[in-house]
């Protein structure tokens, strides 16, 4: 009982993370595409200059969460994928120094450089994140103590590669939401006209990842083949919808939906694993095996969990007193 | 070639040490940022304005340094010290899991309004916010001091048979007095390091003949908390410290010190170079019975030698001494240099007499080394033990990472860290040369 609520709690904390960091890792995947021009590349940083580093908290709470909540997982995992989990960092690291430098000197050359490491370290930030849930979803080859014990190239696998595409469309798509909701003027017009042609993709990319998500794992149970689908299908026509009739914060909030909706889905194949074993059905480290003692889930939780409550709160009203949207003309 | 394990204690040490410069900033700086901003917001004097959007910039470039090294520092646990993470993660996992909810969170969120709120007179909700980042830097602060504090003296635990660590009691770790006394240590070295900064500062612009107002003002605040804090890291936070490794950990303060025999009325050795092979201290220059009186309160009291323990329980000797030497010896200087800038103050001569101010802006870099060591001291002289007396440093390391993918990350870090380092002090540097004054450009 108190495992599955740490797994619920883990689960709520990476899906917060891939909403809020997902719209500015977005944002930069397309910002060549939307922004032309020193103005208005700097319209697209300063739309998420008050929040990226917010956001970014949440993947560092998520993993002292996930050190307090399940160790046994925080450390096979970090560990097992040491390199690529390197590399993550290191973009990460990367990311957050071109945001951060990108406005202190005043010079042409030096925004230009850090406007494309700020693009590149982002879309394989994307890219990475993707390989891992493509891999987690399809299963590790794990040992007796839940050690990762296949290599680099095992997890560069056609399924996760895929799953990485898709990552990449549907967070380009959501970033488009997100750069309508705080830009005026041109580069929120070309954002419209993107989401527009990226939706038909996502929806390709949508429907060819639930076929594969199915000849790699096995038909699932009917809640998670056809109700929680459902949900994901009718927040992309919301989407859709939105989108057409230019309506900003419903079309990001049916973005929202949709990438919840796939977390849960993913969530949901997973339970009760937190590590399934490659190939699916061999078990992996379950929420039994990687459970502490209750009073070490107890104190966990409760400070997630009153943790998590206390921040949106304050972050909300937070958003609300720097919502202004920033103009280029 | 290295061992896994050397290699995995290397990446960890620098990426550490490196990271924690960034931390020494905004805890000693968030203060300044906050009374300066409140300052304004509620008195409408134009200097505390421009002093408050100055140290705030300052405090960014630092906050965004310290948050993008300090990301990898969440993990490395996981990826090079999995078995410790895996056998201690119930316990060491919770502080580091409040860190993130409760003082990453605030300080990220109300950073947010500080710097995109900010206009020339700083409004109440901005001053609010600044208090917030202050509030949140220290907590983040308190948090990572309970982790480690646990790895020195663990308490509100159980070992079961498999060697899992399980948490008996959080709170046990909270009130342990080796998090309080760590605590109130480290945050006093880091105001440390923000006042002498803001002294520093001060002295320069004085020196140069510019920003006379805001330099007078950064002189005058800056000597007196400086020479309050250099106070306060001695007695009764050092003290408190030096009593808690006393007793819990005497191999370490033996190794602090240099001193292989067990002696009654020890001395405490100003300098001399201990020598682990020949056991001696090489030309020590030495405070009779000093030693006994720091760590009993007895100037007769016998201080237990290096030679009473097993060697295979020593800490690197000549690490701890001279970390030890170099933090007591700055700490010292510090004491006397803004002592006597404080006695200039009071006698109204300071901003005239150049003869303190060229040491007080020199002194500048100081205090960071002289944290870094008080660190050093605290973790090389934990060693053998990862967990003190519960888990050698070498049994937690990850099993499925060798030395060589440890080495290609430490070359990694080290080119990433080496830009890093060049650009922060590129940025600092050139607002300190601009000035408080200097009109806003964005």
């Amino acid at each position: 009982m108190l495992g599955t609520m740490a797994f619920g709690v883990i689960a709520f904390i990476l899906t917060a993370y891939v909403l809020l960091d997902g719209y500015d890792l977005g944002i930069a995947a397309i910002a060549p595409l939307i922004a032309r021009g020193d103005r208005e590349r700097a319209a697209a940083m300063a739309a998420i200059g008050p929040f990226w580093n917010g956001n970014e908290v949440w993947l560092i709470a998520g993993g002292g969460a996930l050190f307090a909540l399940f160790p046994a997982v925080y450390a096979s995992s970090f560990s097992g994928f040491y390199l690529p989990f390197m590399v993550v960092l290191w973009m990460l690291m990367f990311r957050g120094i071109a945001l951060e430098l990108r406005d202190r000197l005043d010079s042409h050359l030096w925004r230009q450089f850090w406007d494309a490491a700020f693009w590149l370290s982002s879309l394989l930030l994307v890219v990475l994140f993707g390989v891992a849930l493509g891999n987690l979803v399809r299963g590790l080859p794990l040992d007796a103590r839940g050690y990762f014990t296949g290599t680099f190239a095992f997890l560069l696998n056609p399924y996760a590669l895929f799953v990485a595409v898709f990552a990449v469309a549907a967070l380009a798509l959501h970033g488009a939401a997100f750069a309508r909701l705080r830009i005026e003027g041109a580069p929120a017009e070309r954002a419209l006209a993107l989401a527009g042609r990226l939706w038909w993709l996502v929806l390709a990319l949508y429907v060819g990842t639930s076929a594969a998500t199915i000849a790699v794992r096995g038909t699932p149970p009917a809640v998670w083949l056809y109700v929680v689908p459902a949900m994901s299908l009718a927040s992309l026509i919301a989407l859709r919808v939105a989108l057409v009739r230019r309506r900003n914060g419903v079309a990001f909030t049916a973005s929202s939906l949709f990438l919840a909706s796939l977390l849960l889905e993913t969530a949901g194949t997973l339970y009760p694993y937190l590590l399934p074993a490659y190939p699916p059905g061999h078990g992996g480290v379950s929420i039994a095996d990687a459970s502490p003692s209750p009073l070490a889930l107890t104190v966990g939780l409760s400070v997630s969990i009153g943790g998590i409550v206390a921040v949106l709160i304050y972050a909300s009203a937070v958003w609300r007193i720097l919502a202004a949207k920033i103009s280029v003309e | 070639m290295l061992d896994a394990v050397p290699a995995d204690r290397l990446q960890f040490a620098f990426t550490i040490m490196f990271h924690y410069l960034f931390p020494i900033g905004t805890m000693g700086l968030a203060p300044y940022v906050a009374a300066y901003t409140w300052k304004a917001a509620h008195t409408r004097d134009p200097d505390a304005a421009l002093a408050a959007r100055f140290w705030t910039k300052i405090f960014a470039i630092n906050f965004a340094a310290g948050v993008v090294t300090g990301i990898p520092m969440e993990f490395q646990f996981g990826t090079n010290w999995a078995e410790f993470s895996r056998h201690a993660g119930a316990v060491v996992g919770q502080p580091l899991a409040m860190e993130g909810f409760f003082a990453f969170f605030l300080e990220s969120v109300f950073l947010g309004i500080l710097l995109y709120r900010r206009r020339a007179q700083p409004t109440a909700l901005v001053a609010w916010s600044a208090v917030l980042v202050c509030l949140g830097a220290w907590l983040s602060g308190f948090f990572i001091v309970s982790t480690n504090s646990w790895m020195q003296h663990p308490v509100g635990y159980s070992v079961a048979s498999n060697g899992i660590v399980r948490l008996e009691s959080i709170g046990a770790l909270f009130l342990s007095s080796w998090t309080w006394w760590q605590f109130a240590h480290v945050l006093t070295g880091a105001l440390l390091a923000g006042s002498m900064i803001v002294a520093g500062c001060g002295a320069y612009y004085l020196l140069a003949g510019r920003e006379a107002a805001l330099g007078r003002r950064f002189v005058r605040a800056g000597t007196i908390a400086s020479f309050t804090f250099a106070a306060l890291a001695a007695f009764p936070t050092g003290d408190g410290n030096a009593k808690d490794v006393t007793t819990y950990q005497p191999v370490k303060l033996a190794a602090m010190e240099g001193l292989f025999e067990t002696t009654g009325s020890a001395p405490l050795a100003i300098i001399g170079m201990p020598d682990p092979v020949g056991q001696t201290l090489i030309d020590p220059v030495y405070v009779p019975s000093f030693l006994s009186f720091l760590a009993y309160g007895n100037f007769t009291a016998n201080v237990n030698g290096l030679r009473e323990y097993p060697h295979d329980q020593w800490p690197p000797i000549e690490l701890t001494y001279y970390a030890y030497h170099v933090m007591v010896g700055l700490g010292t200087i510090f004491f006397g240099v803004t002592g006597i800038a404080l006695v200039a103050l009071v006698l109204g001569r300071l901003e005239r007499a150049r003869w303190i101010l060229w040491p007080l802006m020199l002194l500048m870099p100081f205090p960071y080394i002289a944290n870094e060591a008080g660190w050093t001291v605290s973790e090389v002289g934990r060693q053998p033990w990862i967990v003190y007396g519960v888990m050698r440093t070498a049994q937690g390391a990850s099993p499925t990472v060798n030395s060589g993918e440890a080495v290609f990350t430490i070359i990694g870090f080290a080119g990433m860290y080496f830009l890093l380092g060049v650009l922060f002090l590129i940025l600092v540097l050139r607002e300190i040369g601009l000035g408080p004054s200097h009109a806003e450009d964005a």
